[in-house]
């Protein structure tokens, strides 16, 4: 390999690096979030009785200090309850996000399986992933239409008390933030390139080919790109399964 | 958002039937919105039959909650809209829809696909106006997620907040035949996105909202005579 070649995949392996650590940070406060849930599970536990709504209101200090952590770049945080894990609502969602005054305002969705608004989040990925697989996830870029009302990925960890899956702790990150992050290194590389999620999904680029929300998929007129870093090329465990993409010559 | 947020505490029974609402510059100021936008938010709750408004002395806007026969109560906003009405939102759901299903041709993923059939499934066992309105909405509006725009997917919710109610009113009374024909046109749709065919998807989309526009019309039409 000649001196610019090696050059050139180090900067590329840096490139997705900076970028998976910088969302990577984000499931710092993910865990963070996560543990503060379980202590006050853990706490109820003893006592035989089931945890309740109001058990839960100690948790904004700690989502108000995750979004203040992230400012401008978490859109919303908190904690979401698996069906029946409280004893006064069947459905609950405790997450906060920033208005337009950058005040932490709670997140009021219909919950109520009969309204017609209802909404049914034990269906979305980042829900149903880390319930599956015990594991935290990063869902995206998605439409978020109940939280941001934007492109969106949404970061998520099991909270999982005494082996029962209680809900997942979570945050949402907006995909022109991260878009914001990644551009100008990408303009910098001489091919077009291309960052997508794990599934194919193109969260971002230096190509009007390869617009965000596109799928690279085999066999299509876009899709001569080669995949030249992914996340196990990084020098540290990223959960973040994205990949990055150039033309291929 | 804000007539949806009011929507959202009638329905709940947050707000009583008969509760008087607060003037137009007290609830702008409790939600936190200019006057403009209260009103406007008034004016949607007024259409879809929620709020009525009393002039006088004794006057302003009244809570008119869910009561009686959900289809029956369902008329009074229907018989408001002229058939022009009916016709334009009918247009401009088309559009929307259609845009939204041949985007998601090209953009869907295969999990995509997966949660757009269980929301199908969804529909298939939903019973009554409430369930199925609810869970036909939810398709479209994945749709239009599964698109990736967040724009097409706003105009899909708001559309849907602003007619959806009357959309399943015509079939209230129809065979469960009728009623599985309709609900397998959103099938076909799903099969269309499936095998990346943006064209047929879009024409499904558009074909299926525009006779959804023509029923509505009838319905409409029928009851402007009794």
């Amino acid at each position: 390999m000649t001196s610019a070649a090696q050059s050139g995949r180090e900067r590329e392996i840096r490139l997705l690096a900076e970028l998976s650590e910088a969302v990577g940070e984000v499931f710092a406060s993910v865990e963070g979030l996560r543990s503060a849930a379980l202590e006050i599970a853990r706490r109820v536990r003893p006592s035989g009785r089931q945890l309740r709504r109001s058990d839960l209101l100690e948790l904004r200090g700690d989502v108000a200090q995750a979004l203040a952590r992230h400012a401008g770049f978490v859109a919303g945080a908190g904690v979401v309850l698996a069906p029946d894990a409280l004893a006064d609502a069947q459905l609950w969602i405790e997450w906060h996000w920033l208005n337009a005054r950058s005040v932490p305002e709670r997140l009021v969705v219909d919950l109520d399986p009969d309204s017609a608004e209802f909404y049914d989040y034990t269906t979305t990925e980042w829900y149903r992933e880390p319930e599956r697989t015990g594991e935290p996830h990063i869902a995206g870029p998605y439409v978020d239409y109940i939280c941001t009302h934007e492109y969106t990925f949404t970061l998520s960890a099991p909270l999982i008390d005494d082996g029962r899956f209680l809900g997942i702790a979570g945050a949402d990150v907006l995909a022109s933030e991260v878009e914001r992050l990644a551009v100008p290194s990408l303009a910098r590389l001489p091919t077009v390139a291309a960052i997508t999620s794990g599934n194919g999904r193109v969260i971002s680029s230096n190509s009007p080919r390869l617009m965000p929300g596109m799928v690279l998929k085999p066999g299509r007129a876009q899709a001569a790109m080669r995949p030249v870093v992914t996340a196990d090329d990084l020098p540290w465990r990223s959960r973040l399964p994205w990949v990055l993409l150039v033309q291929t010559a | 958002m804000v007539a949806r947020r009011l929507a959202e505490a009638i329905r709940l029974g947050l707000l009583l039937d008969g509760e008087r609402l607060p003037t137009e510059s007290r609830l702008a100021a409790q939600l936190g919105v200019s006057i403009v936008t209260a009103r406007d938010a008034l004016a949607t709750l007024r259409g879809m039959g929620l709020v009525e408004t009393k002039r006088g002395r004794s006057g302003g806007s009244f809570v008119r909650s869910p009561g009686g026969s959900h289809s029956a109560r369902l008329h009074a906003p229907l018989l408001r809209l002229s058939l022009h009405d009916v016709r334009d939102m009918g247009d401009h759901r088309a559009a929307i829809a259609g845009a939204a299903a041949m985007l998601a041709a090209d953009r869907a993923l295969e999990e995509d696909i997966g949660g757009l059939r269980e929301h199908l499934e969804r529909l298939r066992a939903a019973e009554g106006l409430t369930q199925r309105r609810r869970a036909d909405a939810r398709l479209h509006i994945e749709i239009a997620a599964a698109a990736q725009s967040p724009r097409l997917t706003r105009e899909e919710i708001s559309l849907w907040s602003q007619i959806g109610d009357l959309l399943w009113l015509p079939l209230s009374r129809a065979q469960r035949e009728v009623i599985a024909a309709v609900i397998a046109e959103h099938g076909e749709l799903i099969d269309a996105i499936a095998d990346e065919d943006g064209e047929r998807a879009r024409d499904l989309a558009s074909r299926h909202v525009n006779d959804e526009t023509e029923r509505l019309v009838n319905y409409r039409l029928r009851l402007g005579e009794s």
